[in-house]
């Protein structure tokens, strides 16, 4: 039966920390506690688990022949482990020796330290251990005053192996699935960490200056949804005073939209080094994009260069929703289109130019599907029409209170319904001023 | 929620989608499309009719289908798609990537050619 087999497992390291600790012991328990004999019959008798380890606390020099004695089955079987304290002080010795204790058992009167100042100093020691008190039968004082100071349970003197066998099992089930709670939420701590942290790197490469000039403006924002999106917008200076406008949305969401949103944002800048022409700079990002894109991620990119001094407004788009154009005169309308397929889906592609001019006091709005989905409670959404509505009564006079106009408007539309998309937009808006 | 109800005439598999596909259920999506197609399958048609909403990662699993399909020499069709639905692919372009019908019985004809 092989039933050695299931004793030998002893830590190679101890770590200092406790967390470091809770974490090294939960490998050791994959199992529930308590199951032990029944799977040693089992097929699965041939996987080692390691014993339980018990630390009982008596002063009578007897109890530890008697333990040995009465579970020496569950020694045998590699369910148990006991080591042994005769006060207070000596378990504390002995819990901070062997670190891979899960429960302790222990005697209330005691030389040097009783149990129950034993019990006070235990969390200190190791906060994820349980203990069990042994009383004087009737002795409901101190069994009280011991589980106010945590114990998880007791047994009466004289000691009926049968209850504590019982008590055993339901100790150690408690303290697996403790066990288990625990590192579900160090798993979970550490995905949202990183989330955030996903969240944080997407702001940051954000550009947060803007021209804000008397002749022309652009503002922009992103609110990123509560999981990590892929939007992002960008700013290209580019010669002759020209400066590009970017908006951008990758599809899905998470790590993945995060990491696939930063190397397209990467490509746009680089691809926008020494050449303006939006088409030539969406063909060159997406053929790059392309190579070994074997996740069938992509990205929709709007991309347009904006001159300040003729108000020439030259655009391509990849697939992304056409911005939205407001005339000084109160008419708004959409870009006329140019067609074009996301960005990363196929290599070899074109995309179409088109060029408007910006009068003084008009402006273009590029936005994500964040705004045009954004969604109530109601399961209702924004929509286009929403967006031309924010500016009916008057067009908008700056890019930066344009801006949080439209955020405001989709805020309110939304009444705190959580919102699953990154909501950007960026306006450009042109003044009539010369310099 | 997304419903994905197939069935298979001769060597087609015809996927009725009922529902929205957005990132919160896009693997269900996908799971239940690979499964129903079998290797023998030279086509998939997709009816859209009741789809009422598509993110841009379920508009990914349609990409990932295509391609896999591709990959066989096989071909992925879209038809019946509302309003809405034909709006989202026609801004993301993938109407230029895929066969778009107005119904399955035309997405079926256009194979048998």
């Amino acid at each position: 039966m092989n039933r050695h087999r299931f004793g030998g497992w002893k830590p190679t390291r101890r770590p200092a920390q406790s967390l470091e600790r809770a974490r090294f012991r939960y490998a050791r328990h994959k199992s529930i506690p308590g199951q032990g004999i029944a799977r040693q019959d089992s097929e699965e008798s041939n996987i080692k688990r390691a014993a339980n380890k018990i630390l009982v606390v008596d002063d009578e020099p007897d109890v530890e022949r008697l333990v040995r004695q009465r579970m020496r089955r569950e020694i045998r079987g590699g369910q148990y482990e006991f080591v042994f304290a005769g006060n207070g002080i000596e378990a504390l010795e002995q819990l901070r020796e062997h670190q891979d204790i899960d429960m302790v058992l222990s005697d209330i009167n005691m030389p040097e330290m009783d149990g129950l100042t034993l019990l006070q100093q235990i969390p200190s020691v190791d906060p994820n251990v349980r203990s069990v008190v042994v009383s004087a039968y009737g002795d409901m004082k101190n069994i009280r005053t011991a589980m106010n100071r945590g114990a998880f349970d007791f047994v009466t003197k004289p000691i009926d192996f049968d209850d504590l066998r019982i008590t055993i099992t339901r100790t150690l089930e408690t303290i697996e699935l403790w066990r288990s709670a625990l590192e579900s939420r160090d798993k979970l701590v550490v995905l949202e960490s990183e989330l955030s942290l996903a969240n944080r790197m997407q702001q940051s490469i954000l550009p947060t200056s803007f021209p804000e000039t008397d002749r022309y403006q652009v503002f922009a924002s992103m609110e990123a949804a509560r999981d990590v999106g892929g939007d992002f917008y960008d700013l290209l200076p580019m010669e002759g005073g020209r400066i590009g406008l970017a908006v951008a949305d990758v599809s899905g969401k998470g790590i993945p939209a995060a990491m696939f949103m930063m190397s397209s944002r990467t490509l746009l800048r680089g691809a926008a080094i020494g050449q303006s022409d939006p088409s030539n700079i969406l063909r060159e990002v997406n053929q790059l994009l392309c190579e070994n894109n074997d996740t069938a991620m992509f990205v929709t990119l709007f991309l347009a260069v904006f001159d300040p001094a003729t108000g020439e407004l030259i655009y391509a788009n990849g697939g992304h929703n056409p911005p939205v154009l407001y005339r000084n005169d109160g008419t708004s309308s959409l870009l006329p289109t140019t067609d074009g397929i996301a960005l990363g889906i196929f290599p070899d592609i074109s995309f179409r130019e088109n060029s408007i001019t910006l009068e003084a006091g008009d402006s273009a709005i590029l936005y994500s599907d964040g705004v045009t989905e954004a969604e109530n409670d109601e399961g209702e959404q924004f929509e286009l029409d929403r967006l031309y509505e924010v500016f009916a009564e008057a067009p908008p006079g700056d890019a930066r209170t344009a801006t949080a106009d439209v955020l405001e408007a989709v805020k309110v539309f939304a009444d705190g319904a959580p919102q699953f998309d990154d909501i950007t937009c960026l306006i450009l808006w042109r003044g009539g001023g010369s310099a | 929620m997304v419903n994905v109800t197939t069935e298979r005439i001769d060597d087609v598999l015809s996927a009725d989608v009922d529902g929205r596909i957005d990132g919160s259920n896009v693997v269900q999506f996908e799971e239940a499309v690979r499964n129903a197609i079998e290797d023998s399958d030279r086509a998939v048609i997709m009816n859209f009719e009741k789809l009422v909403y598509i993110s841009s990662a379920g508009l990914r699993a349609i990409l990932l289908t295509a391609k896999s399909l591709q990959n066989r020499d096989a071909k992925l069709l879209l038809c019946s798609l509302s309003d809405r639905i034909r709006e989202v692919f026609e801004i993301s372009g993938f109407d230029k990537i895929l066969p778009i019908h107005p119904s399955k019985a035309e997405a079926l004809d256009s194979l048998d050619r």
